[in-house]
């Protein structure tokens, strides 16, 4: 079996050898590179873009606006609004923006919602956005706008200014807010806009003077601003000497003598410029604001030992 | 691609990438052809469900019998893109001449003295250039379909055989 394998290489392997050799040199040599002619590749990209859904959930506190204008902002432009929608006042807010028109990276993306409402002020969402897909924004509560109410606190008396006098907005009795008049006299208070809606609201100036403080209701019509100067203490028509009542339901008489017809219970700190003094009573004005906030002057009686001296020098000290 | 970002770079980059990831389908013409992105493997064509970031990358096709493809794209901030490459084939094809003394340039940049020549060529069309003691002495376009053999006949139009 070898001998015949031996026998079969010799008498093969050199006639295929020299038939490969010579049709190789019939072939011609080959070139060692492969020749390119730098042909622009044919490519084609198509991109799929999706879009950006945004939601954004509207709770009305109160009154609701009738049209809301919605700009939507993107990349910290707060100039130029990518979309603006003004549709009426809806429970969310939806919209729709194409793929990337959102920075995914920071919260420079803005909705604005401006309520077509004097009542209510714009109020601006951030969010960072995403590159596709859908956004759920936190429930925004809409409410209408703030309510202000500034002035000056004076001492009537030579209208010079007041300092530090307290200011309450109150509801019913309810205090909601409290504030001071700086040094100049001037306080200014906020409120809730749905406040507006209170039958109760009113101003209460002076509660931190001896005098009796000054009370006035607030209706907010036309305007979310009101303007209110307190002016304090008694009127330059009170001529001294004053006394001021120590106490509340002070009888103010019709005359000294007990069981005398009484005109009007006194609160305290209420003013009373006395001409008159009998053993047992002082016989004195009083001052009586009527409808139109003007005053007129009654005149009458009050125990001696209702009142004390008012001596509006040391007010102000005291105030200070 | 995914698991090499994620084990490379950390989980928090990761995350923030995941957001920004697309969709990336390729396909090829002929298919089976080995795809690399930025110099890593994808596999063979076509590629389905790959993740690509925004932002410029390389795309490298290469199989044997077709000149290799690279291309560079800049990927736009999208949903999904889809990519087909369409390969260009390299023919064996011979050159023969009777003429004696003649020197072949092809392409201006490969050069041949001998009268029997194989030679892989992309296909499309090529620039012959025939130079004689130094001498340009004949240039025309041939253009590559197939594998074909050429013979060339001095200051004449070679012919298909």
């Amino acid at each position: 079996m070898k001998c015949f394998f031996k026998y079969f290489y010799n008498i093969s392997f050199w006639p295929v050898f020299l038939f490969c050799l010579s049709c190789a040199q019939f072939r011609g040599p080959k070139y060692p590179e492969i020749i390119y002619n730098n042909k622009q590749p044919l490519i084609s990209v198509k991109y799929e873009y999706g879009e950006i859904q945004i939601i954004l959930p509207l709770q009305y506190d109160g009154d609701i606006p009738e049209n809301i204008l919605f700009k939507v902002f993107a990349k910290a432009d707060t100039m130029n609004p990518i979309i603006s929608i003004l549709q009426e006042a809806p429970n969310e807010f939806r919209t729709a923006l194409p793929q990337g028109s959102l920075d995914f990276t920071a919260k420079t993306n803005m909705i604005k919602i401006i309520p077509q409402d004097e009542n209510f002020d714009p109020v601006s969402v951030r969010f960072k956005g995403i590159g596709f897909g859908r956004i759920v924004l936190p429930t925004k509560i809409i409410r209408s706008g703030q309510l202000i109410i500034s002035g000056k606190t004076f001492l009537k008396n030579d209208a010079s200014i007041l300092p530090k006098v307290k200011v309450a907005i109150k509801d019913s009795e309810d205090v909601l807010f409290n504030t001071f008049s700086n040094d100049s006299g001037f306080y200014q208070i906020a409120i809730p806009g749905e406040s507006r809606f209170s039958e109760n609201l009113r101003i209460v100036v002076g509660e931190n003077l001896i005098f009796k403080p000054l009370s006035k209701k607030l209706t907010f019509e036309n305007s979310r601003k009101l303007k209110i100067n307190a002016l304090l203490g008694p009127s330059r028509a009170m001529r001294g000497p004053l006394y001021i009542t120590e106490k509340s339901n002070v009888h103010f008489k019709k005359g000294p003598d007990i069981g005398a017809e009484i005109l009007f219970l006194l609160n305290k700190g209420e003013v009373v410029s006395v001409d008159r003094i009998t053993p047992g009573s002082y016989h004195g004005f009083i001052e009586v604001e009527i409808d139109g906030g003007k005053n007129i002057i009654m005149e009458g009686w009050v125990n001696r030992v209702d009142l004390k001296e008012l001596n509006l020098s040391s007010i102000r000290k005291v105030i200070k | 691609m995914c698991s090499i970002i994620k084990y490379s770079i950390g989980p928090f980059l990761y995350v923030s990438l995941a957001c920004s990831q697309i969709k990336l389908d390729i396909n090829t013409i002929p298919d089976e052809v080995d795809v690399y992105l930025d110099g890593l493997n994808l596999g063979t064509s076509p590629i389905r469900n790959e993740r690509i970031i925004p932002g410029a990358h390389i795309f490298e096709i290469k199989k044997k019998g077709y000149a290799p493809l690279k291309y560079e794209l800049i990927v736009n901030p999208s949903k999904a893109v889809e990519i087909d490459f369409f390969l260009n084939p390299v023919h064996a094809c011979k050159f023969k001449t009777k003429e004696k003394g003649l020197v072949f340039e092809l392409n201006g940049e490969h050069y041949w003295d001998v009268d029997n020549i194989r030679l892989d060529l992309e296909a499309g069309n090529h620039t012959l250039r025939v130079f004689k003691a130094s001498e340009l002495i004949d240039e025309q376009n041939i253009k590559i379909n197939k594998p074909e053999t050429f013979n060339y006949k001095e200051k004449k139009t070679i012919t298909n055989k």
